[in-house]
């Protein structure tokens, strides 16, 4: 497998406050790969440099073998988020909204329509494809909006925090539609749900305070912090910097 | 391409919430209607000429173009702060692709507002009595639309700075300066040397005096000709200070 991410000395400060502290990482092609940590470790910084949002201070980044400064126009048309907040056009259909980022893509009309067309049936959108987007339960709005990042055919998805605020089915419901886009996407997801970590992801990093404290299967992560339980060693690694 | 398609999202957007309707239709029309109303009750001895239907409707076309400002405002602050475009950002849309598609479908609804305010008062005009001159409709509403894209460029410029609960505050000072330095309500020109300086400092009243002449055919054309580079001057000024800004912040939401 090659892979679709490597991320070399990355830094990136805000003023005195180091966000991101010199990582090395690197994301496997059809991974769903997670990045834990507490408020502040510098996950959202990280997604929006490698989503070409922000800027780092120093390091590189590839993207597909693509630096994502000097090939940023490249590498935006690989990519695609979904942001912590759902961030659609509440006035507009769930159909005519995944026409709209088709558009921006590019896709002439058809091959838009094709195209939500499809994802409206692949995951599942047909009951709601032309309801008006505020009418939807956020359950809905988050699949939309996951949706919407996923009609430009990205190779790499970002998901932030996709099911925060979501009741306990919707999240569930969410999970399955996220296994569901896995097997076509490389995922990269944070999270501050552990067990939504540890259910969907493939290999999971945790980060404090801008480092990369450990990175590997939720079951590496249990074995080098001694515990049975997941949430348990995210808290001992999390405080204690293992 | 894109441009047209991020403009057809806006104008979707703008056309289905009713609010649009109220403010920037209902709201002129209404004022319309009640003004006329009350200057059937001003006596002719006063020689109050301000709420003729002839100056009364191109100081609402002006009057109704302050509420496309809120509106450009708040859309595009919502747009923000919901992380639209955040999204947006991600892809390969360029800068002027934003500011060009919420530009382009708002100029079209200030127009539509605008002839609409106009028929209105044509048939406010049928029934009062007195008609105005469709053609003088036309130009008024052709001469109005430099005016109506500085308007737009004001609420570029509060939706990129403003959230979209200050956005409304601020846009609502420029309502205010507007109708009161614009002469909307009242007459400027009969005021003292000192305000009625003040009000020439700003465009809002070479805006009002612009679509007035048109549409009474009082075509002093060197008047018209300096309010009309007047208005220009402004509209360029800040439809490129809203340009900056936006970018400046598109970038400072990028860190």
């Amino acid at each position: 497998m090659i892979n679709a991410i490597e991320i070399n000395n990355l830094t990136k400060t805000y003023g005195d406050k180091t966000a991101i502290n010199n990582i090395n990482l690197y994301i496997k092609e059809g991974e769903l790969f997670g990045l834990l940590g507490v408020n502040g470790a510098g996950k959202t910084t990280l997604l929006k440099i490698l989503s070409c949002i922000s800027k780092a201070d120093s390091g590189k980044i590839s993207i597909y073998g693509k630096d994502i400064i000097k090939d940023k126009s490249e590498v935006k048309k690989i990519i695609n988020i979904s942001t912590q907040e759902t961030a659609v056009a509440m006035n507009l259909t769930v159909r005519e909204n995944l026409l709209f980022i088709a558009g921006i893509y590019n896709s002439d009309k058809k091959a838009g329509i094709r195209k939500a067309d499809s994802i409206i049936e692949v995951l599942s959108l047909s009951e709601v494809a032309d309801k008006k987007a505020k009418v939807l339960s956020g359950g809905w709005q988050r699949r939309l909006s996951i949706a919407m990042a996923l009609i430009n055919e990205p190779k790499i998805l970002f998901l932030d925090e996709p099911t925060l605020g979501l009741d306990i089915l919707a999240r569930r419901e969410l999970w399955k539609f996220i296994s569901e886009i896995k097997k076509k996407t490389t995922i990269i997801l944070t999270t501050h749900y552990l067990e939504e970590a540890e259910a969907l992801s493939d290999r999971i990093a945790i980060m404090v305070h801008g480092d990369i404290v450990i990175s590997g299967t939720s079951q590496e992560i249990k074995k080098t912090a001694s515990t049975e339980n997941f949430e348990e060693a995210f808290i001992k690694i999390a405080e204690n910097n293992i | 391409m894109r441009t047209l398609n991020f403009a057809n999202r806006n104008l979707k957007e703008l056309l289905r919430d009713p609010l649009s309707y109220i403010f920037c239709l209902g709201f002129p029309i209404i004022m319309l209607i009640i003004m006329s109303v009350i200057n059937k009750s001003i006596p002719p001895q006063a020689n109050m000429t301000i709420f003729n239907i002839d100056n009364l409707s191109a100081g609402i076309s002006v009057f109704g173009m302050t509420f496309i400002m809120l509106f450009t405002a708040l859309h595009i602050s919502k747009d923000r702060s919901s992380a639209f475009l955040i999204r947006l950002y991600v892809s390969p849309m360029k800068p002027s692709e934003f500011i060009m598609g919420y530009t382009l479908p708002i100029i079209l609804i200030a127009v539509m507002q605008c002839f609409i305010t106009y028929i209105s008062a044509f048939i406010i005009s049928i029934i009062l009595g007195s008609s105005l001159s469709i053609p003088n409709m036309l130009i008024s509403c052709i001469l109005l639309i430099p005016s109506e894209i500085m308007f737009i460029g004001f609420g570029i410029l509060f939706g990129s700075i403003f959230n979209d609960k200050s956005a409304p505050a601020l846009c609502s000072i420029v309502i205010t300066l507007s109708c009161l330095l614009g002469g909307i309500w009242l007459d400027v020109d009969n005021l003292s040397t000192g305000m009625k300086n003040l009000c020439q400092a700003f465009p809002f009243y070479y805006a009002v005096k612009t679509g007035r002449m048109a549409l009474s055919g009082n075509y002093n054309y060197d008047d018209m000709l300096k309010s009309m580079i007047i208005v220009f001057i402004y509209m360029i000024a800040i439809y490129i200070i809203s340009i900056v800004t936006f970018n400046l912040k598109m970038q400072k939401d990028q860190k």
